[in-house]
């Protein structure tokens, strides 16, 4: 069973190369905000994750996601309740 | 898993859309084999909803519906993610004798805020009896509700404790509303387009009949939002009123895994498909080298292209990507239409594809007349060809004045027909504004005609006045957009007033650079390209990403740009911005 900070190193590390001109990136950075990611760069983020972690992320889920440490944590609300 | 689509060949005589309304249009393709099916973003399908099983299952959801005993017409709100339960209680409706009013899901991250506000302010626009959310949404139904009249609301599965009716059904009839559709307007002031059922079986009857000619062997995928008016009754209505199978993407899985959209075509052999030119992009974008091939792409003959403004190039450019599927380019089909029309106003003949129009940009800047170029170096404007007006329609283009122009000169196009909406819901005064009374609707896009066919070149609200010369603001961005560090969607163009009655020219651009030298360089290279490719100066500002207003709807807001420029900006500065543009 993966720890939340297994996922958000993991995390991380699945990130890193979609935002190459982050030059700190850590659990409060906004995806959007800080990184800069459009709808559809997210969007590729997440098949990425969602490939990654063999998950499906729910749609509902978005509207609450702003941050890394965010998407880390509901990734690991899935994995748990499986 | 092992569920089989519904097949494509049916076992009824196709009827394109002949009926009276849309409950009797399901009767009738209730009696066949087909139906809908239901793919997550992996492929799989994962529902399969015969057109048969719909209407017995609408019908019982209506009797549950009908026991709450509202007024005929009473509106019933349906967060619309793309889902079979979306379509059965849009249905139940309909046999309810209650009007459904598709809304919106929220796409983006972090928008749980903005997602209610805009989600209350429709449902106090609309005022539904009742309301219904997928169970994954209904917290924000429930958020958005709050303090709101709603006899009742929930998620699906919460209809079912309802007591049916023990009265027989009263569907609603063809004088009656179909629904209502929220998809023009402001976030702030939504308008919802008020349509009958005898509007929308005009327009579906012209879809099937006269723009996309349906034929047995036709069948449909789509990944458009139900919400929309391309997606509800391009795409959902329409198929079930021609008995047409349709195969469905959810939007976000779409977006996700865009290169599903061609799988799913490939599959099941679908024919056709219809998007914004976007989605065709994007599509071409993720594409992997070789993986073309992989794709059997040779039966699709309608790829419908409509919703924004037609830029060949990327479409071209996806032709070309997907040749070695079997892809042809002549199977786009670009269209013109807008939920005020229920949808579709004009088709390109089919087999058609990419017909263009290049006219002479000078000309069209004094004059703003469309002539054809004759001298090939001469500066052009190129615009699509979107074909002739559905059966039942008329067109007027109208000068500044209201005064009808003739062919190729640009002016307000103008719809009256059938299909037209009644008004916006409860909105008297919006509706005055765009709808005469004689019948007309001012639709506020800009276009020319030549013999009968349609050509847009934009919105009237947006033109740009320099100088009494006419600049149409996509020229600008799209100059913008040939930089490599801007991409389509990050640019702007609009004009402010000037001091000497003139416009000046505005192109914000959105972009990450921050280094201070290379966001100056910029700068100067879109406004020399501006200059020497559109002849005027354009004040360039740079802003930070996701920053670009949009309307609720998702598109670019280009007067909202120029609001947001406009308060922030000390016009008493305007002096050095007139030095500027002398130089």
């Amino acid at each position: 069973m993966k720890t939340y900070q297994d996922i958000l190193n993991e995390l991380l590390e699945t990130i890193r190369p979609l935002a190459p001109n982050a030059d700190s990136l850590t659990e409060d950075t906004e995806l959007m905000g800080n990184l800069g990611l459009d709808s559809m760069k997210v969007m590729n983020l997440l098949q990425e994750v969602e490939d990654h972690f063999d998950v499906s992320i729910p749609i509902n889920v978005l509207p609450d996601v702003r941050t890394v440490g965010d998407l880390a944590r509901k990734i690991h609300e899935i994995l748990g309740e499986r | 898993m092992g569920a089989q689509a519904t097949p494509t060949e049916n076992t009824i005589p196709l009827r394109r859309a002949d009926f009276a309304t849309l409950a009797e249009a399901l009767d009738y393709a209730a009696l066949g084999q087909t139906g809908c099916n239901f793919y997550n973003g992996r492929g799989e399908l994962y529902e399969v909803l015969t057109y048969a099983d719909l209407r017995d299952q609408a019908i019982v959801l209506a009797h549950r519906l009908a026991g709450l005993d509202l007024p005929r017409e009473s509106r019933v709100a349906l967060i619309a993610e793309t889902t079979p339960d979306f379509i059965r209680f849009f249905f139940a409706c309909q046999y309810a004798g209650l009007v459904p009013v598709p809304l919106p899901i929220p796409f983006s991250l972090g928008s749980h805020q903005a997602y209610v506000r805009q989600l209350r302010t429709m449902l106090q626009s609309c005022r539904p009896s009742i309301a219904m959310a997928p169970e994954n949404f209904v917290s924000f139904l429930t958020e958005a509700a709050e303090g709101l009249d709603i006899d009742y609301f929930g998620a699906p599965e919460d209809f079912e404790r309802l007591a049916p009716a023990e009265t027989a059904l009263r569907p609603l009839q063809s004088d009656e509303l179909a629904y209502l559709q929220y998809t023009s307007g402001s976030t702030r002031f939504p308008r919802g387009v008020m349509i009958r059922q005898a509007t929308v079986m005009d327009n579906l009857a012209g879809i099937a009949q006269y723009g996309v000619c349906l034929r047995p062997g036709d069948r449909a995928v789509s990944w458009l939002p139900f919400y929309h008016d391309m997606g509800l009754v391009g795409l959902m209505l329409t198929p079930v009123a021609s008995q047409v199978s349709a195969d469905y993407l959810g939007t976000r899985e779409f977006a996700m895994r865009p290169r599903q959209w061609l799988a799913l075509m490939s599959k099941n052999k679908a024919t056709i498909s219809f998007g914004p030119p976007f989605g065709y992009e994007l599509c071409m974008r993720r594409l992997r080298p070789g993986e073309a091939a992989k794709f059997d792409l040779s039966a699709w003959r309608v790829a419908g292209v409509g919703a924004e403004m037609i830029r060949t190039e990327s479409l071209r450019g996806f032709a070309r990507a997907l040749a070695p599927a079997g892809f042809r380019e002549e199977a786009f089909l670009p269209c013109y239409g807008m939920a005020e029309c229920s949808l579709a106003v004009t088709f390109a003949p089919l087999e058609q594809g990419l017909k263009v129009d290049r006219v002479d940009r000078e000309v069209l800047a004094v004059k703003g007349e469309a002539a054809p170029v004759e001298d090939p170096d001469q500066p052009f404007n190129e615009f699509v060809d979107c074909g002739r007006l559905l059966p039942g329609f008329e067109l007027k283009v109208l000068d500044g004045e209201g005064n009808e122009v003739s062919e190729r000169t640009i002016g307000t196009i103008h719809l009256r027909g059938p299909s037209v909406m009644s008004g916006y819901f409860e909105d008297a005064e919006m509706t005055s504004q765009v709808l005469s009374s004689d019948g007309w609707l001012n639709t506020g896009d800009l276009g020319y005609f030549v013999g009968d066919r349609l050509f847009l070149t934009g919105r009237q609200k947006d033109l740009i006045i320099v100088n009494g010369r006419n600049i149409w603001p996509q020229d600008l961005e799209y100059l913008a957009h040939q930089q490599p560090e801007v991409r389509p969607g990050d640019a702007l163009a609009f004009g402010v007033p000037g001091s000497d009655g003139s416009d000046l020219t505005v192109l914000v651009v959105q972009c990450r650079e921050t280094d201070e030298a290379k966001r100056a360089d910029l700068k100067k290279r879109i406004r020399s390209r501006v200059q020497s490719e559109i002849g005027v100066d354009c004040i360039v500002e740079l802003v930070p990403l996701h920053t670009l207003p949009r309307t609720s709807s998702g598109k670019l807001s280009r007067s909202k740009a120029q609001q947001n420029y406009i308060a922030s900006h000390d016009f008493t500065h305007r002096e050095s911005r007139g030095r500027r543009a002398a130089v």
